[in-house]
């Protein structure tokens, strides 16, 4: 009975006509009084897989980002494939090393009917590299010194050294209207966020749902549906289930054993992207046996990963080419190839190095923090063992996990996943020895790190990358194992969406046929 | 019965003590929450800031009695996640949490009640046979199992109720029936047991040579006696239905106290898992405090003890 059901839920898909639609949009604009919870006209439901602490700005992870830029955005953006992409700068130029001219769009509007200038974006920039002011994604644009405004609609940023990543870096940072955050502070952002974005804050109900309507007058285009609804659905198989029966529209992270499930519905479909998130094993090179590179050699060759993306991953996704990074990052090396699975070579090595095989090897990972992480790690297990290695998984609660990271003492092989958002700089860090994540010390890959980072010159950067996923590949620091999709299933009657590669749900252009 | 309500109330605050001195050890136990709740590349500034809050830069002993100078002011501290109050925290999720616990309850019991009676009064005939063999699987039924069975039957084959989260009653029939299974077994082969073995007592027999009906004397006789062991199964299994709920929660995307309460514990937010563990346990203490109330409503037999 699915017209019954419309009617009953409350945010379900309502089947009531287009002319209904207009009419509500003319009332949606603005910061308006909330609208009552049964609003006519379209409203798309999202089912996300987990909710931010609270809709603060600055923190960095994926859920908080999906959420915040909905209200909010970015001097610069990222596609759904990760690129930069102009937000509300139109263009950037370099003027010297280390300053970078910003054009900003013109006539764009916040929420409450205010024009966005050069004002705002300089005192946010500001506020946020404020050290006192403990902005959460303050590292991503770290060496910015000064945001300085030239024009109304023309920026200066200033960084402390040449900053080649600073578009990745910015489309990190929200831009906030000056007037509104210094009426409501810090915590008033977070109460009532208010921006430039698609669509307008009206309701936060943590652990629930997130209600925004329609921002008439986005300059990108007015969102096709009038209200949205994020809802919070932790579970992947009530996730699913709300998708099919018409509750959602949309769901994130469908996990790999339920796709049948999304393929045999009429009414879904599967949506997918590969993302920049490289999963590895990562070895404690400090002590035996994992600081024989030989052993950690023919551990890359006793594992058969293509079956494991065949069989685990169902194909999806990709194998990571013996290198860190995923083929749809700057910097990944196309020269570069995985190693074979061979066993018996695997074997030959191991003998060649000594290596005692009654030594317990635990592979330390965590449950449902990447697809199939478990999964994946007992294969590897198994594959181990079939080498006569004694590997065992030791699956690890979060709260633990953490401290043993802290301490560089999460046993000697832990599953990990980096991503890039599409800047090999994003990723290769974490094996640098400033990230206090690394176990592994490489002179060569420090100093071509800090090249990299330190010219403006992509062909040179490019080179650098190039030269450190080559020392990667020779040395193992890990085991390099997939480049992870990112999984979505939509109704069929969902236009104008598309997976995202970072995570980021863009609704602006989405509707429901 | 008043003096030993005022009696159970004076230790109240005693039980409190102890469960705040747990809850306070264990989560120091399993590790520094600084450690935890910060992100490996977290600033020593942020460290040093965040254990000056948390004053881990004291002693335990005197960390304790820290917190329970704040405790004693109502005071327990802002959530590291929420950044609010973590008593307003766990308060704004509690109602969910006792609406979906409330509702599954009296479905277990009157069920349950209704279930058991029939076995009692029909034992070992046919009904009963089927009820308690159905009772017995069901005990041994994971529920978060019956909670998907459920959302596939009842949400996507028939489309009667919507899969998950809240809104209207029809969002609580669900949770409700998942969490009642934790309970609802049990329920039946108590009140069975129960009512077979009260049958038999003395007071019944003289109410039947009194010429009353077998039904009455089954409904105002045997029946409230037999509710005696139930109410004292029910008391202790208040933190099961808390413990279920965490489960029923998830699956259903129901927005309560035991989802914040499990996201608290995996960030080690402290402030919160302290305000949350406390308000659960004042309420078991309450909860069977109640339960002892009632059963000497209704048994004479336990007033003159």
């Amino acid at each position: 009975m699915p017209t019954d059901r419309s009617k009953t839920a409350p945010f379900a898909l309502t089947r009531r006509g287009l002319g209904q639609a207009a009419l509500a949009g003319g009332t949606a604009t603005g910061l308006g009084l909330p609208r009552p919870a049964r609003a006519a006209g379209k409203t798309l439901v999202v089912g996300a897989s987990v909710f931010p602490d609270s809709l603060r700005p600055g923190i960095s992870s994926f859920a908080s980002s999906s959420l915040i830029s909905q209200t909010n955005e970015a001097l610069y953006s990222r596609d759904n494939a990760g690129q930069a992409v102009p937000g509300l700068a139109e263009s950037h130029t370099q003027l010297d090393e280390v300053t970078t001219q910003f054009k900003l769009r013109q006539g764009v509007k916040f929420h409450d009917g205010s024009e966005f200038t050069a004002e705002d974006a300089a005192y946010t920039i500001n506020y946020v590299i404020n050290p006192a002011n403990g902005y959460g994604s303050l590292a991503r644009i770290a060496p910015v010194t000064q945001a300085t405004v030239v024009d109304k609609y023309t920026l200066n940023l200033t960084a402390r050294a040449v900053f080649p990543t600073i578009l990745q870096g910015l489309s990190n940072i929200q831009i906030q209207s000056k007037a509104y955050f210094e009426r409501v502070g810090f915590d008033g952002l977070a109460a009532r966020p208010m921006g430039t974005g698609p669509f307008v804050f009206q309701r936060w109900v943590p652990g629930d749902r997130y209600e925004l309507t329609a921002n008439r007058e986005y300059w990108g285009g007015a969102p096709k549906v009038d209200r949205l609804v994020i809802r919070e659905i932790p579970d992947p198989g009530t996730r699913i289930a709300s998708l099919v029966a018409g509750e959602t529209h949309i769901i994130e992270e469908v996990p790999i054993d339920l796709i049948p499930q999304v393929e045999s519905s009429s009414a879904a479909k599967l949506d997918e992207i590969v993302s920049s998130v490289g999963l590895i094993l990562t070895y404690d090179v400090r002590v035996p046996p994992f600081n024989n590179p030989k052993v950690r050699e023919a551990f890359d060759y006793a594992i058969d990963k293509e079956a494991i993306r065949r069989e685990l991953l169902k194909g999806r996704g990709e194998l990571l080419q013996g290198q860190l990074l995923t083929s749809n990052t700057f910097g990944f090396n196309p020269a570069l190839k995985p190693r074979p699975f061979d066993p018996d070579r695997a074997k030959a090595l191991l003998r060649e190095a000594r290596f005692n095989f009654r030594t317990p090897i635990p592979i330390a990972t965590q449950s449902g923090k990447y697809l199939s992480d478990v999964d994946i790690s007992n294969a590897v297990a198994g594959m181990l063992s079939n080498i006569g290695v004694n590997a065992t998984v030791n699956v690890v609660e979060g709260g633990v996990w953490t401290q043993m990271q802290r301490a560089q003492r999460a046993g000697p092989i832990y599953m990990i996943g980096w991503y890039s958002l599409g800047d090999a700089d994003f990723a290769t860090v974490w094996f640098t020895e400033g990230s206090r994540r690394s176990v592994w010390k490489n002179d060569e890959y420090e100093r071509l790190f800090v090249e990299a980072r330190s010219t403006n010159d992509q062909a040179a950067r490019e080179r650098a990358y190039h030269r450190m996923m080559e020392i990667l590949h020779a040395e193992n620091p890990a085991m390099f194992l997939f480049g992870l999709p990112s999984l979505y299933a939509v109704n069929k009657k969902v236009t104008g969406f598309g997976a995202a590669s970072d995570k980021i749900l863009r609704l602006a252009a989405a509707d429901i046929a | 019965m008043l003096a030993y309500a005022a009696r159970r109330l004076m230790l109240l605050p005693i039980s409190l003590f102890l469960v705040a001195l747990v809850t306070f050890v264990v989560l120091r136990l399993t590790g520094n929450p600084v450690d935890i709740f910060l992100d490996v590349t977290s600033t020593p500034e942020q460290v040093a800031a965040l254990t000056e809050k948390l004053h881990l830069d004291e002693p335990i002993p005197i960390q304790f009695l820290i917190f329970l100078r704040d405790l004693a002011q109502g005071d327990f501290g802002v959530s590291l996640q929420f950044n609010e109050p973590a008593l307003s925290t766990v308060f704004q999720r509690l109602g969910g949490t006792l609406q979906l616990a409330g509702t599954g309850l009296l479905i277990a019991i009157v069920v349950g009640v209704i279930l058991g009676l029939v076995c009692a009064v029909w034992r070992d005939r046919f009904a009963d046979l089927a009820i308690s063999s159905v009772a017995v699987a069901g005990q041994s039924m994971p529920s978060f199992w019956l909670g998907i069975l459920l959302i596939q039957l009842f949400a996507l084959k028939l489309g009667w109720l919507p899969t998950s989260g809240a809104g209207g009653w029809r969002h609580m029939i669900l949770p409700a029936v998942t969490l009642a299974t934790f309970l609802l077994p049990n329920i039946i082969l108590i009140t069975r047991a129960s009512v077979l073995e009260m049958s038999g007592e003395q007071f019944v027999i003289a109410a039947r040579a009194k010429g009353l009906s077998r039904l009455r004397v089954l409904l105002t006789h045997v029946l409230p006696v037999s509710l005696n062991p139930l109410l004292s199964f029910l008391g202790i299994q208040i933190g099961t239905l808390m413990g279920g709920s965490i489960i029923t929660e998830t699956i259903f995307a129901w927005p309560g106290v035991g989802r914040l309460m499990l996201t608290s514990i995996s960030n080690r937010d402290v402030p919160v898992v302290e305000a949350g563990v406390l308000v659960i346990a004042v309420g078991i203490v309450l909860t069977n405090l109640a339960v002892d109330l009632l059963q000497m409503l209704i048994d004479p037999r336990i007033r003159r003890h």
